[in-house]
């Protein structure tokens, strides 16, 4: 067991701010908070079982056909997850709209089936798939609190009960950025926020590099 | 020769399994989606009946926008027309239906079904989306067909998802049309 692969996903290889995998569903469904959130746990739960199938299966599949074994394996569980949805929860189904069937070409998906579940055993394999689910699900909830906060001067919960879910924020709801919650708004957000990542990362490691320079000095 | 067929064995097995597992799900799913698809369109049809009784169906198969409507009575007396409505908007199509009083002026309206974009178009499926055409469709006051027929805090709301406002619009105009043309 490898509690590393459970964690890399999070922050040290997150699938959206380092590997920049999954810039679609990104972009388009970081409106609004519940749209990023629910988004996030079909990514989370095709990814769990994906990665699962196809690391059991991987020496049974022949190399020359993998890739087409892999979008199978993706889409039946894309289309489970979509009936099941349909059937049971309508208003999440209704939410997401067009974007849950698009969760077959995520390249997350596909991109942690090739690069990783086809080498590894099924415990990591689990592990992958859950850090980088949550990762991922935490990238879209970060954007879209930015870009619901600037852009409609709102954030958009689950409706429990007799609250709406919506909860308001005086002066930016009456003033709203409107560009943000436009694809070009998203966009230059994503450039900044991406920026500001590699500027960490970059600080991080002058920090390591000079540490292990005084540690050799000393 | 050999792995030629193994490859095509696999992929095969693979599909069919796959194929399976769906249509086992598809059996369980299935009438629980039409169980509420037929409640989301029977509740509708409740919700923009502005409190009148809703008559019997007549099917519409020569109107682009019209499929069906339904006589609204009060004490026996036609006092309106309750329209299914299609049309199109920047993700596909998209159903509606409206109420009108019998001059085609629009009472109340909703969008039951389309594949809008969550947060920009999808925001149609509120309520208050449909204000600014309620009251609308006489000859004096028609329903607004642009954005320059809107106020300018209405025209600023549906910036950024014009395809939807322009697939709601033809709809609930062609509705008040095709109801001033029934009488």
């Amino acid at each position: 067991m490898n509690t590393k692969e459970l964690t890399k996903g999070i922050f040290k290889e997150n699938p959206t701010f380092v590997i920049m995998l999954g810039m679609c569903p990104t972009l388009a469904v970081t409106t609004q908070v519940i749209n990023a959130v629910s988004m996030g746990a079909g990514v989370l739960f095709v990814l769990l079982f994906s990665n699962i199938f196809i690391s059991l299966l991987k020496n049974y599949i022949p190399g020359s056909v993998r890739i087409p074994c892999y979008v199978v394996v993706i889409a039946s569980f894309v289309t489970i997850v979509e009936m099941v949805f349909h059937a049971y929860v309508p208003a999440v189904y209704n939410a997401l709209g067009v974007y849950l069937p698009l969760i077959v070409v995520n390249c997350i998906i596909l991109g942690r089936a090739e690069a990783f579940a086809s080498k590894n055993g099924v415990l990591d394999s689990a592990f992958d798939a859950i850090g980088m689910g949550i990762g991922f699900t935490l990238a879209l909830t970060f954007i879209a609190l930015i870009r619901e906060v600037l852009g409609s001067g709102t954030i958009t919960l689950m409706p429990i009960g007799s609250w709406d879910g919506v909860v308001t924020i005086p002066l930016l709801n009456k003033w709203p950025v409107r560009v943000m919650t436009l694809a070009s708004g998203a966009l230059l957000l994503m450039g900044y926020l991406k920026a500001f990542f590699n500027w960490k990362t970059m600080r991080s490691e002058k920090k390591r590099k000079s540490a292990l320079k005084e540690g050799a000095a000393a | 020769m050999r792995s030629f067929f193994k490859t095509a064995i696999v992929l095969c097995a693979i599909c069919a399994v796959a194929a399976v597992v769906l249509a086992l799900v598809n059996k369980v799913t299935f009438p629980e989606i039409q169980k509420y698809e037929e409640s989301v369109v029977l509740g509708a049809l409740e919700e923009v009946s502005a409190g009148y009784k809703i008559g019997l169906k007549a099917d519409v198969s020569d109107n682009e926008y019209v499929s069906y409507y339904y006589d609204l009575k009060e004490d026996g007396n036609i006092k309106g027309y309750l329209l299914g409505l299609k049309t199109k908007g920047y993700g596909g199509d998209m159903t509606l239906v409206a109420s009108y009083d019998i001059k085609g002026v629009l009472l109340s309206a909703k969008l039951v079904s389309d594949s809008e974009t969550p947060g920009l178009g999808k925001k149609a499926e509120n309520p208050a989306y449909m204000n600014k055409y309620i009251g609308r469709g006489s000859e004096e006051s028609p329903i607004p067909v642009s954005k320059n027929m809107l106020s300018s805090a209405d025209s600023a709301a549906v910036s950024g998802a014009s395809m939807t406002f322009n697939g709601i619009s033809r709809a609930l105009a062609a509705g008040s049309d095709y109801v001033k043309g029934v009488k």
